[in-house]
C-alpha cells in the first residue's frame, strides 16, 4: 500500500486529526517555551555534539568498545537487522520471559516479533507500547506510540486482553498496565532497553524515561541488554548533557524526563550487553547529502510540528519511523523501494527543519530524495511525460501558448475543481467576488497567536529551582519530618532550570528509589547549578540518576498520571539557604 | 529610475492574470519602469518533484529572459524563494544564475524597501486575515515585512490567525498527489482563517489562496483570497 492509500483510508475512517490536532498544537507551543528555558545556545550545543559524533563514528566506537569492556559491559556490533536479532537471541538462549522497554531500533529490526517466534514471552513494559502491542498496528509516534488511540479505545483493548477495566480514566488505565508490568518484572529472566546516548570516553549509557520501567530493566538482577543504533555514540559527558538539554523539551515539552539514567558498571551478579545496530547507518554516514540525518536524537519534534502528520497520523507512513524524519530515514534504511513514496508525503513547508533541535535540514533532504527517485527512473511514466511536455513548453519559448491553453483548461474544468462539500447542507451562494464590500468582517477577531516566550532575566538559582521542582509536583521544604517507607538520599547537585536532582553512587540505587513510599532528597543550596549542562563536573564516574519530578506517564491522551513504577511523592529538603 | 522585470509566475498568469497587472500598477506608482515577463516559469514544479533536468531547462529560459534588469520582482513567495535560492542549486557553476538569483525580490519585500514608498499613500477600509505562506515565512523570512507593509494601508485592520505557522496544504504537485491530506490541511487552515471573523484572506502567494478558497467553499465558509498586490493596487489613493 502507498502513503496515498493509507492516508486516505485513515482520514476516511478514523480522522486522526480530531485526536492529534489539539494535542500537537499545544505540544509545539509548549516545546518552544521549554526550549526557551534552556541556555540560549542549547540547540547549537546539541547540534555540535551530534555533528562531532557523526563525523567520527568509527573513532568513537573504538574508544567506546574499550571503555565498555573496562566496566565489564560486553560490546556487540551488528551489520544488519538479522544479525542484531541473532545476537540478542543468542544472549537470551536460556531466557523464557523478557521485559522490553521502548526502543525504536528494536522496532526497526523487528525484535519483539522475532523473539516471540522463538517461543520467548516478551512483554512491552512501556504503557504506550503495551497498548499498541495489544492493538497490533504498531506505534504511530516515536515518543508517544499510542498517540492515535483515545481512552475509550484503550479501555476496550485492555478489556479484550482480559483486564478488569471499570472506567476509562487515564489514571485507571495507566495503573492497570503498570500492575501487569510490575508483576512481570518480579520473575522475568532478562530485560531489554534502548539507549539515548552512549558515552565513548567513559562507557556510560544514557537512557531517558518517565515511568520507571527502564529503571527496573536497567537493574534486572541477571541480564540487561541494550539495543541501540550505531549513531547514538557521543564523545563525552558534556556532549550527552548537551543532547539531554534539547531532547525532552523538543519531545514532550518537559524540562527533562522523570528519570535520566546514566548507567555505569553492571550490578553484582548482573550481565550487561550493548548491541549496536548498523543496518545501513554506515552507508548513510558515507553520503554527504544525508550524513547529517544521523544527528537525529529521535525526539519527534518534526512530526509534532508537521501538518501532514497532523492530518494523516503516524500509521499512514507504514513505517516504524514516521513523520518528516521517517520520510527521510525509511527510504535510506530500506533501499528496496518499499518506502520510495514517503519523500513525497510532504508539502515542503519546512517546519520540520525549523523545529529540529539538532539542525537537520529535513525538507532539503526530502528534495534530494525526490531527485534521486527521478534519477533512478522511479517516476511514474505519465508523470515523466508530463514534466517533459512542461519543460518543452516553458523551456522552449512556448510558455505563452502553454499558459493560454492552461487558462482554457482551467476554466473548462472549473466545475470539477469544486471539492465535494463536507457539509451536506446546500451551500449559500457566494457574494460577488472581489468587491470591497467583502472587507467587512463577519465577527469579532478570534484568538490571536500567542506572543513568543520572553527571554526572562536570570532568576536567583534557588528560587528558580524551587519553582520548577514544585511545578513538577515535588514538595519543597526546609525541614525533614521522617515517615515510614522514606528513601532518604543526598543530591550531588540540583538544576535550577529543570528542578532536577542528581544522585550518584549509592544514592542512585534504582530499586531502592522505586520501592520507597516517598523519596526524600536533601539538597545543599550551594550545589544548585543553572542548567543541565552544568552537571558535567558532578556526574562522578559510576552510576548516576537524574530525577526530575516523580515517576509519571502521559501515554494516554497526553494526560499526566503520576506514580507509575515508583512513588508519586517526591520531597525536596533544601538546606544551606540561610 | 530602476529598470524592473515583473516576473509573472506561470500559475498567476494562468489562474488570475489580473494580479500581475495589479502588481505592475503598484510598481509604476512607485516610479519604476516595469516590463512584465510572462509565459515563463521559475522551475519550481519540476524541482520539487525531483525532475531536475526539466527544472534546469525551464529555469534557464527564465534566467535568460531577465538578464538585463536591475531587479526581478516576483509576486509570489514560493516562486521568489525558488529563484533566489534554488537557481544556484540547479546551476552551481553558473555566475549568471547566481547574479540573477541575487537580483530576485519578492514583490512585498521589494515594495517595502522601495525608496519612493513614503511618497505613495494607501487607503482602504476593511478587515482582512493574514495568511503567511510557508516560503515567505521560512525561506524568505518576510512575515514582519509584509505585516509592516499592510500596516501602511490606512483604514485596514489585519487579523492574525491562531495557527499562522501551519501550512495550508497546497505544496504544488503535493495537492495533486495526496488530495485527501491536502484537503484536510486546507480545511484546517480555512477554519482558522474564518475564526478571525474576516471574509478576505491576504497573502503573498496566490497558490495558497486558491487552495484555501477551494476548502472554504467545501465547508460553506464565506472566504476569498486577495494577494498583497491586489490589495495594494486597490488601496492606491
Amino acid at each position: 500500500m502507498s502513503f496515498r492509500e493509507r492516508s486516505a483510508a485513515e482520514i476516511g475512517a478514523a480522522q486522526p486529526e480530531a485526536i492529534l490536532a489539539p494535542i500537537l498544537r499545544k505540544l509545539v507551543e509548549d516545546s518552544a517555551a521549554a526550549l526557551a528555558a534552556m541556555p540560549p545556545d542549547a540547540r547549537e550545543a546539541a547540534t555540535q555534539a551530534r555533528a562531532a559524533a557523526v563525523a567520527n563514528l568509527e573513532g568513537l566506537h573504538a574508544q567506546l568498545r574499550e571503555a565498555l569492556e573496562r566496566r565489564g559491559v560486553r560490546y556487540h556490533r551488528a551489520a544488519t537487522a538479522a544479525e542484531a536479532v541473532g545476537i540478542v537471541q543468542h544472549l537470551l538462549r536460556r531466557a523464557r520471559r523478557v521485559a522490553k522497554s521502548k526502543s525504536m531500533v528494536a522496532e526497526e529490526i523487528g525484535l519483539t516479533r522475532a523473539l516471540r517466534q522463538r517461543g520467548i514471552d516478551v512483554l512491552e513494559t512501556d504503557i504506550g507500547e503495551y497498548v499498541v502491542d495489544l492493538e497490533g498496528r504498531g506505534p504511530s509516534h516515536i515518543t508517544a506510540p499510542a498517540l492515535h488511540l483515545n481512552r475509550a479505545h484503550i479501555r476496550e483493548l485492555l478489556a479484550r486482553a482480559g483486564h478488569d477495566v471499570p472506567d476509562d480514566g487515564p489514571q485507571r488505565l495507566s495503573r492497570i498496565v503498570r500492575d501487569t508490568v510490575a508483576r512481570f518484572f518480579e520473575d522475568c529472566d532478562a530485560a531489554i532497553t534502548g539507549a539515548n546516548a552512549v558515552i565513548a570516553s567513559s562507557g556510560r549509557i544514557v537512557i531517558v524515561e518517565n515511568e520507571g520501567n527502564v529503571a527496573l530493566g536497567v537493574s534486572h538482577p541477571k541480564l540487561h541488554i541494550v539495543v541501540t543504533g550505531l549513531e547514538k555514540v557521543v564523545a563525552d559527558e558534556a556532549a550527552a548533557l548537551a543532547v539531554l538539554q534539547v531532547l525532552a523539551p523538543s519531545a514532550t515539552a518537559q524540562p527533562l524526563t522523570a528519570f535520566t539514567h546514566v548507567v555505569g558498571d553492571p550490578l553484582p551478579g548482573q550481565e550487561r550487553h550493548v548491541v549496536f545496530v548498523d543496518n545501513g547507518r554506515s552507508t548513510i554516514a558515507a553520503e554527504a547529502r544525508y550524513r547529517d540525518l544521523l544527528r537525529c536524537i529521535r525526539c519527534g519534534a518534526c512530526m509534532n510540528a508537521c501538518p501532514v502528520y497532523r492530518v494523516a497520523g503516524g500509521l499512514s507512513y507504514g513505517s516504524v519511523y514516521m513523520g518528516p524524519v521517517g520520510a527521510v530515514l525509511s527510504p535510506l534504511l530500506w533501499r528496496d523501494g518499499r518506502y520510495a513514496d514517503l519523500p513525497f508525503a510532504s508539502s515542503l513547508c519546512g517546519r520540520c527543519t525549523e523545529v529540529c533541535p539538532v539542525g537537520i535540514p529535513l525538507h532539503r533532504m526530502l528534495l534530494e530524495l525526490r531527485a534521486d527517485a527521478a534519477e533512478s527512473g522511479r517516476t511514474p511514466t505519465a508523470e515523466r511525460f508530463a514534466w517533459r511536455a512542461w519543460a518543452a513548453a516553458f523551456g522552449g519559448g512556448r510558455g505563452r501558448m502553454a499558459v493560454a491553453a492552461g487558462r482554457w483548461l482551467w476554466r473548462a474544468m472549473r466545475p470539477l475543481r469544486r471539492p465535494r462539500a463536507r457539509d451536506p447542507r446546500v451551500l449559500p451562494p457566494l457574494d460577488p467576488i472581489h468587491s470591497p464590500a467583502r472587507l467587512a468582517p463577519g465577527g469579532p477577531a478570534g484568538e490571536p497567536p500567542p506572543a513568543p516566550p520572553l527571554l526572562r532575566p536570570p532568576e536567583p538559582l534557588i528560587d528558580a529551582f524551587c519553582a520548577r521542582a514544585a511545578a513538577l509536583g515535588a514538595e519543597v521544604t526546609e525541614t525533614y519530618a521522617p515517615q515510614p517507607g522514606d528513601r532518604l538520599v543526598e543530591a550531588a547537585a540540583a538544576v535550577a532550570a529543570t528542578g532536577s536532582l542528581l544522585l550518584t553512587g549509592e544514592a542512585a540505587d534504582r530499586r531502592a528509589i522505586l520501592g520507597a513510599a516517598r523519596v526524600v532528597v536533601l539538597v545543599d543550596a550551594a550545589r544548585i547549578v543553572p542548567y543541565p549542562a552544568d552537571l558535567a563536573p558532578h556526574l562522578g564516574t559510576g552510576d548516576a540518576l537524574i530525577l526530575t519530578g516523580a515517576s509519571r506517564t502521559a501515554d494516554i491522551e497526553k494526560q499526566i498520571v503520576r506514580g507509575i513504577h515508583g512513588s508519586d511523592r517526591l520531597t525536596i529538603v533544601l538546606r544551606g539557604t540561610g | 529610475m530602476a529598470r524592473v522585470a515583473l516576473f509573472a509566475p506561470c500559475y498567476l498568469a494562468l489562474a488570475r492574470p489580473a494580479d500581475a497587472a495589479a502588481a505592475r500598477a503598484v510598481l509604476e506608482r512607485l516610479g519604476d519602469a516595469v516590463e512584465t515577463v510572462t509565459g515563463l516559469c521559475c522551475g519550481q514544479p519540476a524541482f520539487n518533484a525531483g525532475a531536475r533536468r526539466e527544472a534546469r531547462r525551464v529555469a534557464a529560459a527564465a534566467i535568460r529572459a531577465v538578464r538585463e534588469f536591475d531587479a526581478v520582482v516576483v509576486p509570489s513567495g514560493s516562486c521568489a524563494a525558488m529563484a533566489a535560492h534554488e537557481w544556484r542549486t540547479l546551476f552551481p557553476q553558473s555566475a549568471r544564475a547566481a547574479d540573477r538569483a541575487a537580483a530576485v525580490r519578492e514583490f512585498t519585500a521589494y515594495v517595502a524597501s522601495h525608496p519612493n514608498l513614503e511618497r505613495v499613500s494607501f487607503r482602504l477600509r476593511g478587515v482582512v486575515a493574514y495568511h503567511d505562506s510557508c516560503h515567505a515565512r521560512r525561506e524568505l523570512r518576510l512575515t514582519e515585512g509584509v505585516l509592516g507593509l499592510l500596516g501602511r494601508v490606512d483604514g485596514l485592520e489585519v487579523r492574525r490567525m491562531r495557527y499562522e505557522a501551519e501550512c495550508c496544504g497546497f505544496g504544488g504537485a503535493f495537492c495533486v498527489k495526496l488530495p485527501e491530506v491536502a484537503a484536510a490541511m486546507a480545511a484546517a487552515k480555512a477554519s482558522d482563517a474564518a475564526a478571525t471573523g474576516a471574509h478576505v484572506i491576504v497573502s503573498t502567494d496566490l497558490s495558497c489562496l486558491l487552495h484555501i478558497e477551494a476548502a472554504a467553499r467545501g465547508l460553506g465558509l464565506q472566504l476569498e483570497g486577495w494577494t498583497v498586490a491586489e490589495l495594494l493596487a486597490r488601496s492606491l489613493a
